[in-house]
């Protein structure tokens, strides 16, 4: 067993049930395969910084999981039939160091998820106030 | 005597804050290390050292495939604060 995550880009175009319906079927895809899902973050619907396949926006959706390494060839063989989605991005796990930021990264998730949704806003309200800082840092 | 040194000695900003992973969806973070744009910037710039730079590199590689940062701006496409757009 090895500790993967996913990062899946759901298409905008479909409607909120859409999307959960198709969110519910790619976990269904990485259990049936004997995974075991640790944690989920939803970014929710977000800019693109590039168009893909014409679209502008999308909706982000990570999961955490721990999976034996020969199923992954299979789940990205399924990712890529799926057309509602506009990407993915599957990121390994290996070395001591990784799986420590991977239990970090899960816990992070697993708290963001318990949290009520109103605290969650002002977490993102305060990303681009420290952007700025190092922006200028750049600048000098 | 030893010649003086003209600039500020660079130092690499990752040692300093001890940082042993990156996240790749931590897309504020990455804007220390691209240009205006949005190339990666070189060592001999920002004072990275090896090792930071061979993780950031990766790093952003990564965002960029999950469309969370852009590959190139040029001005035909030019993405208003990128960093900002949450929904």
């Amino acid at each position: 067993m090895r500790n993967y995550e996913n990062l899946v880009i759901v298409k905008p175009t479909l409607t909120a049930e859409e999307i959960q319906a198709s969110i519910t079927a790619i976990e269904e895809i990485i259990t049936s395969n004997g995974g075991e899902i640790a944690a989920r973050d939803t970014m929710g619907m977000r800019k693109l910084a590039y168009p893909v396949n014409k679209n502008e926006r999308g909706y982000f959706y990570v999961m955490y999981y721990s999976i034996a390494p020969s199923a992954i060839s299979e789940i990205e063989r399924r990712f890529r039939i799926n057309e509602n989605l506009l990407r993915f991005v599957t990121i390994k796990y290996d070395t001591n160091r990784e799986v420590a930021a991977w239990n970090q990264l899960v816990m992070k998730a697993n708290k963001k998820a318990s949290l009520p949704a109103g605290e969650a806003k002002v977490e993102e309200v305060a990303v681009p106030a420290a952007l700025e800082e190092e922006a200028e840092e750049v600048a000098e | 005597m030893a010649e003086r040194r003209k600039y500020k000695k660079r130092f690499c900003k990752y040692c300093e804050a001890k940082v042993d992973f990156m996240d790749y969806k931590d897309v504020g973070a990455l804007r220390f290390s691209l240009s205006e744009k949005y190339k990666i910037m070189p060592r001999r710039l920002t004072g990275n050292c090896k090792r930071h730079q061979d993780m950031i590199a990766t790093v952003i590689k990564r965002a960029r495939a999950a469309a969370l940062v852009p590959y190139t701006v040029t001005r035909k496409t030019v993405v208003t604060a990128p960093f900002e757009n949450l929904r």
